[in-house]
């Protein structure tokens, strides 16, 4: 039920806060946070720092893959296209810090209550750091991508219609 | 070490050194084209799994991931990274649905290789064109997003 959820809500969540015209960037978003934290999660889980007994791919993986490539994914590139660009430190710390608790406590709730996620020798202060450091990674990396819009436009705009 | 280990390791040094030969104004595309090749690679890889149609026997985070890290997020994604930035645009129609067959047809016979002569690989209920198929089929999508991607609105 939850699982199911989550999709509706990370499809849905993604065609309502993000602009028409902002998809390429939430998309680029989505794939570059899903790439990060495939790969952080995946020394997480191999190092037993968490794990999640029920998910969707009992065989083939551990790993919780609506969380891992739906949910989060989508929930930063909400995050990343309505951060303003020129804000001052106040704003941006502000942000982060609302983000950040707010995944934070859903996944300490889905930890609590349900049987997808399962903290081992990570605490719920521990995963606050953790996904902060996936947003910000994260956005270094979207940040980097999208530095210089107009050459960007010029060179490979061109190059591949 | 075992051999396969020292070919994993390989195709880890190979594919790293690839990547060098992606010119630098078209980093960006390469960018999109490696992201959006291992979304669908890594959930193709699971279900294919999932569904006992394949096994990498050895492999990497080996306790918690059944399907083959290296190249449903490394290798796969770099190929396609490198296929975009040379794909040969302005050609006419023929050179490029040669282009695709070629390395569609490379990289089967590659992983044809490794699956009869390592365990890195294991067909199950599996054929050699199922990935034929299922290579071009992704190449193809990814090419169309990132045509999309970069289009000009």
């Amino acid at each position: 039920m939850i699982l199911v959820a989550m999709w509706l809500f990370g499809i849905v969540g993604f065609i309502l806060f993000i602009p028409r015209k902002d998809w390429r960037m939430g998309l680029f978003a989505f794939l570059m946070f899903q790439a990060i934290i495939w790969l952080c999660d995946m020394p997480s889980f191999q190092f037993g720092l968490l794990s999640a007994p029920v998910r969707e791919f009992p065989k083939a993986t551990d790993l919780p893959v609506t969380i891992d490539y739906l949910f989060y994914p989508a929930l930063f590139s909400i995050f990343y296209v309505n951060k303003k660009v020129r804000a001052s430190l106040w704003y941006s710390f502000t942000y982060y810090f609302i983000w950040i608790t707010a995944t934070t406590l859903f996944d300490s709730m889905l930890e609590k209550y349900t049987g997808l996620l399962e903290y081992k020798l990570l605490t719920w202060y521990g995963m606050w750091i953790y996904i902060g450091f996936l947003f910000y990674t994260s956005e270094i990396c979207c940040n980097w991508f999208y530095k210089d819009k107009s050459r960007y436009k010029q060179n490979e705009g061109g190059g591949t219609s | 070490m075992r051999l396969e280990w020292w070919i994993l390791l390989a195709v880890y040094i190979v594919t790293t050194g690839i990547i060098f030969f992606i010119p630098k104004n078209k980093i960006r595309l390469a960018v999109v084209a490696f992201l959006f090749k291992q979304v669908i690679t890594f959930l193709i890889g699971l279900v294919v799994v999932e569904l006992g149609l394949l096994e990498y026997p050895i492999r990497l985070f080996a306790s918690i991931n059944r399907t083959s890290f290296t190249f449903e997020y490394y290798v796969f994604p770099v190929v396609c990274a490198v296929f975009n930035v040379w794909y040969p645009e302005e050609k006419r129609k023929l050179i490029k649905i040669s282009y695709y067959v070629i390395i569609t047809s490379i990289m089967t016979i590659l992983e044809v290789m490794i699956e009869r002569y390592t365990d890195l690989l294991q067909y199950i209920h599996w054929e050699w064109y199922v990935s034929w198929i299922s290579l071009i089929c992704t190449f193809i999508i990814a090419r169309l997003f990132c045509v999309w991607f970069f289009a000009k609105e």
